[in-house]
């Protein structure tokens, strides 16, 4: 592993001016004001040794990139994150789970080698699939999601069915594979290096196995961890990853009919997913999809694209009354644009934003139709 | 191979004798010490003497503390532990069995023990009142009042016109069944408090009550007994020499001026008086003592006991017989002229009325006439005029529950009010008076200054209202509790298992030998061994069960206060306070501190197992609040305009069921943190198959007894993790079991209908149904993690349970017994 003075180098933390832009653009730290990540960066720099560790504020970075942009000497806040939680980690130091801890314990039961799972039983005749060719469709842990979360009446499967029929209708019958395990991002943004190395080297050989060229996610998370983490650690991945609405946009043009006229009308708002959008930097692509199904009309909330909110937690790691209040403000700027459906192209976005929604005394004032940008457009298909 | 112990579910408990506490991580919940009802026994006491409490004290051998229990209600116990008319044994559940407790005896077992090992007696009280109280008459009323009075910081004087202070006790009741040296060690004790007894001091004059208040007494309580002696009404009652009535006649055999008697001796009546008068008599020397009573055996006033003994000394009793002359020559009495008796309807005492048979008469030869046929209050020291509203059997009219008489400041209790009657319904109106009196001077202070710290000190202890526990309201808390009720003991509620028990008869009592007894007026019962008394008590079965002895707050000093629900029916529950609680189980002996025990106080750490929330974790979703059926969380806002929830102390009972379904984990139950449940998952044995069981509180057990080990296939290393109540096995639980390498897990906890907590559970079946669900994607065959809930009332329920699960792991078969079927179809298919 690397050394914190390698971390620092390879973050460009040395070269922080302590302007304080990235507390400032925080979604944590306006509503909790013990949190600044600029502090994280001072402390890791002027702490000795492995002090900076002990910091439990460590844990509470939502690792959405939100601070990045502006920051004038481009440091790598996210990064310093990830490789401190690491390191924090391996010293016996850990984040605050959500669920008792009850997802990160699934994810590292994921690592047995000689798992039978029955992941697929959602497919239906419907759905056509493969087990060898050119493109790949990665579930990620959508099944196991609506089992946890279905008191919040989440539908991630809708999601996944919905891939899957955008796929075929662009004349693509992806290979899905029944021994995939979780992507692993969970585990690598709570410090376990060892258990998400285990899943990255299963996934990958298991999609080398099938020989795909491009792989594609309707999970924003997977897919990042795919394209760029396991692509770190485990070099060249020898295919290409790529979100459903990207690869949905870039297939379009070849079947113009893809979308029927005769559309309802749907006033929808878009909550940009932290991974799709700073972390991949795809803003256009799922708009573009949205936008070509007749009848949706897209009005953006106050804060989109760059500048989107975050759903408020990630990696099932502390999930407090701050990321409330950030789940509180995003659905009010959702209701703020009039628009009907709030589409979201993450699960984890819908399974937070749903949380959120259920609070007994905000109540209606909360309540919106919410819906991947994989189903608004699949429900639109001929 | 002994068994090990196993916490039993709580309504086992309750079928043990004494005080358990069930779960000492739960103590929060109000079964923590079971006391469900009062004892029919202690229901049936006019004083209320808390009996099951003393026998099951003097079961643990605890002898002391039982004497002190006793003299919470009782000035006298050696007294009563004697001569008590004992209306308990009467009630007493173990006489369905075989025959009732000696519950009298073991009172003057535990008098006697004290007698045997001395202790130095409690020097005088301090006076903190202003007021004084005089009391007519040293009988166990008068005595009882002033020994209250005391303790309530007034000073007392009691006025007695015999030589002896005592009453009946000393006037009345012959040695031989009460020994003197008793008598006077008891009212020692009294005097040493500081109560002034002048005797030798009788009360009357015209102005008598009026020189009382004159001389500084503020208030008085007349309890003068009923010593004189009715008249038979009959002929020749006045004219010879040779006729005694019984109280005089005792009286002065008791002072030992016996007079001296004719061989033939006949006594005229059936109570207590006429069986300790021919008894006396006996003792004194005459050769045919007869007992004339005008109706049958079964109406006899006289205890059944005392008549058997009566007649094993020789007394002979005439039944259906009554004197309508007496006989004499030259002034001597000869005999009586006598007439047969039938009966016929019951009058308002309920015995059927005496008809004297037509032409039965005749002769019955006898040197002395003892009558012994009723006494009433002697009224001679009242002037001719006065106040007092006076009843046609010459005793006094008092307000039934205050006893105060028609003059204000003047109350009247005892024999004085109700007739000959007994000691401890003297001993219960004492308390009544100085209850009363209390009040009384209190509300006559509160008139003068409308002192607000008088009308506090009237309040009676609140109901439902946490008290704090130091010795002094130990007492408060107690007598409340005793005399509150108003309850009769056949309104004891509670089914007592008899069929439970194997016949055991009460212990025998020595007794002096026939010949021993009649010499002379030694006492004939010579007392329990220690032995005998511990085995005597030992078969009361503790209907209750708790006997509210409150040792467990005395034993464990960290228990400071005891919740006490009198809603008047019952005084129900009893709390320990929520911090006690045992950090680890198996090092905590449970029967050393609260069975009523053995041993020394053993050191508890404390932690509750109430629950709390962190404050900036909890995201208001309000889950908490929505599951728990106590409503112990709440919702309150937030500066930031959202809401936390806040779980009251008080009111959470700490199943754990609110932390397994917050999303946030924000909730933290002491005890049952994370670093408990991987401490406990670290005995993982990777060379074995290891089975994690979690079970509730109430069901299952961390002990592993042996033939479970037995049992279970050689390869399985059981590990077992208890939660209060299985509505805390979160999901994370199981899936960390399994990720730490658990083979198998199987979760057992109480059907529904049986949940302590009544809703834990199903909140369990739907954690485990989503795990269930999640395991089989993960291609987990279903015997992996089982679910089942045993009947817990059955002993075995919960071993057969764990056996069927390691049989089903090893067979790789599920069984579908476990399983909830309607609860396991795929949530995946959308
Ligand atoms: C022979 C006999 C045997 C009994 N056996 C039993 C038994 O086995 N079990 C049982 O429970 N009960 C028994 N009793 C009944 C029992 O003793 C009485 O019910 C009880 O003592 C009544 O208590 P007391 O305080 O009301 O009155 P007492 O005990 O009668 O005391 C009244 C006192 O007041 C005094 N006094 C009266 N007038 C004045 C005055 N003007 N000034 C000052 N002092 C005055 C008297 O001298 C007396 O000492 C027995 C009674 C008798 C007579
Ligand atoms: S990554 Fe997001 S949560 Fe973390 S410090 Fe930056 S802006 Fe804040
Ligand atoms: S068995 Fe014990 S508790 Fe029950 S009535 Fe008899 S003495 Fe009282
Ligand atoms: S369940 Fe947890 S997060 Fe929700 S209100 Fe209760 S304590 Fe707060
Ligand atoms: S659900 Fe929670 S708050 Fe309610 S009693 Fe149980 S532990 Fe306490």
């Amino acid at each position: 592993m690397n050394t914190l003075a390698d971390t620092i180098k390879k973050t460009n933390a040395l070269f922080c001016l302590e302007c304080g832009k990235c507390t400032a653009s925080c979604p944590i730290a306006q509503v909790n004001n013990s949190y600044s990540p600029r502090r994280v960066v001072g402390h890791t720099l002027v702490k000795s040794g492995d002090d900076i560790l002990e910091d439990e504020m460590l844990w509470a970075c939502l690792s959405c990139k939100s601070c990045e942009p502006g920051c004038p000497a481009d440091v790598d806040y996210t990064r310093l994150t990830l490789d401190l939680r690491a390191r924090a980690s391996e010293a016996g130091l850990h984040g605050m789970c959500t669920h008792g801890g009850a997802l990160q314990a699934l994810m590292r039961i994921m690592t047995t080698p000689d798992l039978k799972q029955n992941r697929l039983d959602w497919l239906n005749g419907d759905l056509k699939t493969a087990d060898k060719g050119k493109v790949l469709y990665f579930v990620g842990c959508a099944p196991y999601f609506d089992i946890f979360f279905s008191d919040l009446g989440v539908k991630t499967l809708d999601t996944t069915r919905s891939a899957i029929k955008l796929l075929n209708a662009v004349g693509v019958e992806p290979v899905l594979m029944a021994n995939e395990r979780c992507c692993g991002h969970d585990l690598l943004w709570s410090g376990d290096q060892e258990n998400f190395l285990k899943l990255a080297e299963h996934n990958l050989q298991a999609i080398k196995e099938t020989g795909a060229k491009q792989v594609v996610f309707s999970c924003p998370e997977c897919c990042r961890t795919i394209k760029e983490d396991y692509a770190r650690n485990l070099g060249n991945l020898g295919f290409e990853a790529l979100h459903i609405s990207e690869f949905i946009t870039d297939n379009m043009a070849a079947s113009q009919s893809l979308f029927p006229t005769n559309q309802r009308q749907e006033k929808v708002t878009f909550q940009d997913p932290c991974r799709l959008g700073r972390h991949l930097g795809a803003y256009e692509a799922p708009r573009k999809m949205m936008q070509a199904v007749p009848g949706v009309e897209l009005s953006e909330m106050r804060m989109s694209g760059k500048k989107a909110i975050c759903c408020g937690v990630s990696n099932w790691l502390n999930c407090t009354t701050y990321s409330k209040q950030i789940q509180v403000e995003r659905l009010r700027q959702a209701h703020a644009t009039g628009a009907d459906t709030l589409v979201t192209a993450c699960p984890k976005c819908e399974v937070h934003l749903r949380c959120a929604m259920k609070d007994p005394n905000l109540g209606d004032e909360l309540k919106i139709e919410i819906k991947d940008v994989a189903t608004l457009a699949a429900e639109a298909l001929a | 191979m002994e068994r090990s112990r196993r916490v039993e579910p709580f309504e086992q408990i309750l079928k043990q004798p004494g005080v358990s506490l069930s779960f000492p991580r739960d103590p929060n919940s109000e079964y923590a010490v079971g006391r469900i009802d009062t004892s029919p026994c202690r229901l049936a006491c006019p004083a209320g003497v808390n009996t099951k409490a003393y026998i099951s004290l003097i079961a643990a051998g605890r002898f002391r503390e039982a004497l002190e229990v006793v003299r919470e209600t009782n000035p006298f116990p050696g007294i009563c532990g004697r001569v008590c008319v004992h209306p308990c044994e009467s009630f007493c559940n173990r006489a369905q069995v075989d025959e009732p407790v000696a519950i009298c005896r073991l009172k003057r077992f535990v008098a006697d023990y004290e007698l045997q090992h001395p202790q130095e007696p409690a020097g005088p009280l301090p006076v903190t009142q202003k007021e004084k109280v005089a009391i007519i008459g040293s009988g166990p009323a008068g005595l009882t009042a002033a020994n209250d009075l005391i303790r309530k910081g007034y000073a007392v004087t009691v006025f007695e016109a015999m030589p002896k202070a005592g009453g009946m006790l000393t006037a009345g009741i012959p040695s031989f069944r009460l020994p003197r040296p008793i008598i006077e060690y008891e009212i020692d004790i009294i005097k040493k408090l500081g109560v002034e007894i002048k005797t030798g001091k009788k009360i009357s004059g015209r102005r008598a009550i009026d020189k009382l208040f004159e001389t500084g007494y503020d208030a008085v309580f007349i309890a003068i007994g009923a010593h004189k002696g009715k008249k038979l009404e009959i002929a020749g009652e006045d004219k010879y020499e040779g006729t005694l009535d019984a109280s005089s006649f005792l009286y002065q055999v008791n002072l030992g001026r016996a007079p001296k008697l004719a061989n033939r001796v006949a006594i005229i009546g059936g109570g207590n008086s006429a069986l300790d008068a021919a008894r006396s008599a006996v003792r004194l020397g005459s050769k045919a003592v007869t007992i004339v009573y005008r109706r049958s055996r079964k109406e006899m006033p006289a205890n059944e006991w005392e008549i058997e003994d009566a007649e094993s000394e020789g007394v002979k009793i005439q039944y259906l017989t009554a004197p309508v002359e007496i006989l004499g020559r030259n002034g001597k009495v000869t005999g009586m002229k006598c007439t047969r008796i039938s009966l016929g309807e019951p009058d308002e005492s309920g015995r059927r009325r005496p008809i004297p048979v037509q032409a039965s008469e005749f002769t019955f030869k006898a040197g002395n006439i003892i009558a012994a046929i009723s006494q009433e209050p002697d009224l001679s020291f009242l002037p001719k005029k006065h106040e007092f509203d006076i009843s046609k059997w010459r005793t006094f009219n008092v307000d039934e529950s205050t006893l105060a008489t028609s003059r204000p400041g003047v109350f009247a209790g005892g024999d004085a009010v109700t007739g000959p009657n007994t000691v401890i319904d003297a001993i219960a109106s004492g308390h009544v008076a100085a209850q009363s009196i209390e009040n009384y001077l209190n509300s006559q202070s509160l008139q003068q200054a409308s002192d607000s710290k008088a009308a506090a000190k009237t309040s009676s202890p609140g109901s439902l209202d946490q008290l704090t526990l130091d010795s002094s309201s130990t007492t408060d808390l107690r007598a409340t509790s005793l005399n509150g009720s108003g309850r009769r003991p056949d309104e004891f509620e509670i089914k007592v298992d008899i069929g439970q028990n194997r016949k055991k008869l009460r212990a025998d009592m020595p007794i002096m030998s026939r010949s021993a007894r009649i010499a002379g007026f030694d006492e004939a019962e010579l007392g329990f061994s220690e032995t005998a008394a511990v085995a005597e008590a030992q078969r009361c079965l503790r209907c209750g069960p708790c006997g509210e002895c409150f040792i467990c707050v005395s034993e464990c000093e960290k228990t400071v206060s005891v919740m006490a629900s009198t809603d008047g029916r019952r005084d129900a529950l009893l709390r320990l306070p929520p911090e006690i609680t045992t950090p680890n189980l198996q090092s905590w002996p449970l029967d050393g501190i609260l069975n009523v025990g053995r041993r020394k106080p053993i050191p508890v750490q404390i932690t509750p197992t109430t629950c709390t929330v962190e404050q900036e974790i909890c995201r208001g979703c309000g889950e908490c609040v929505s599951v728990c059926e106590y409503s112990a969380p709440m919702l309150i806002p937030k500066p930031n305009g959202l809401h936390v929830s806040i779980i009251s102390e008080r009111i959470c009972r700490g199943c754990g069921t609110c932390v397994a379904v917050c999303p946030s984990s924000a909730i933290v139950q002491q005890y049952f943190s994370e670093d408990w449940l991987l401490g406990k998952l670290q005995s993982m044995d990777q060379t074995k198959r290891n089975v994690v069981i979690f079970t509730c509180n109430w069901n299952g057990t961390e002990l592993v007894p042996p033939d479970l080990e037995a049992m279970s296939q050689p390869d399985a290393n059981l590990i077992f993790i208890r939660t209060t109540c299985c509505g805390r096995i979160e999901p994370s639980f199981i899936f960390r079991a399994l990720e730490h390498g658990a083979d198998g897990v199987l979760a057992a906890g109480c059907p529904t209908s049986a949940c302590h907590y009544s809703f834990g559970n199903r909140h369990a079946t739907e954690h485990f149904s989503k795990v269930r669900n999640m395991l089989n994607l993960l291609g987990y065959s279903p015997e992996k993690f089982q679910w089942t809930w045993p009947d817990k009332n059955r002993d075995d329920g919960f071993i057969e349970a764990i056996g069927l699960h390691l049989r089903n792991m090893r067979d790789g078969k599920s069984c579908s017994e476990f399983v909830d079927e309607n609860k396991t179809r795929a949530v995946t298919d959308a």
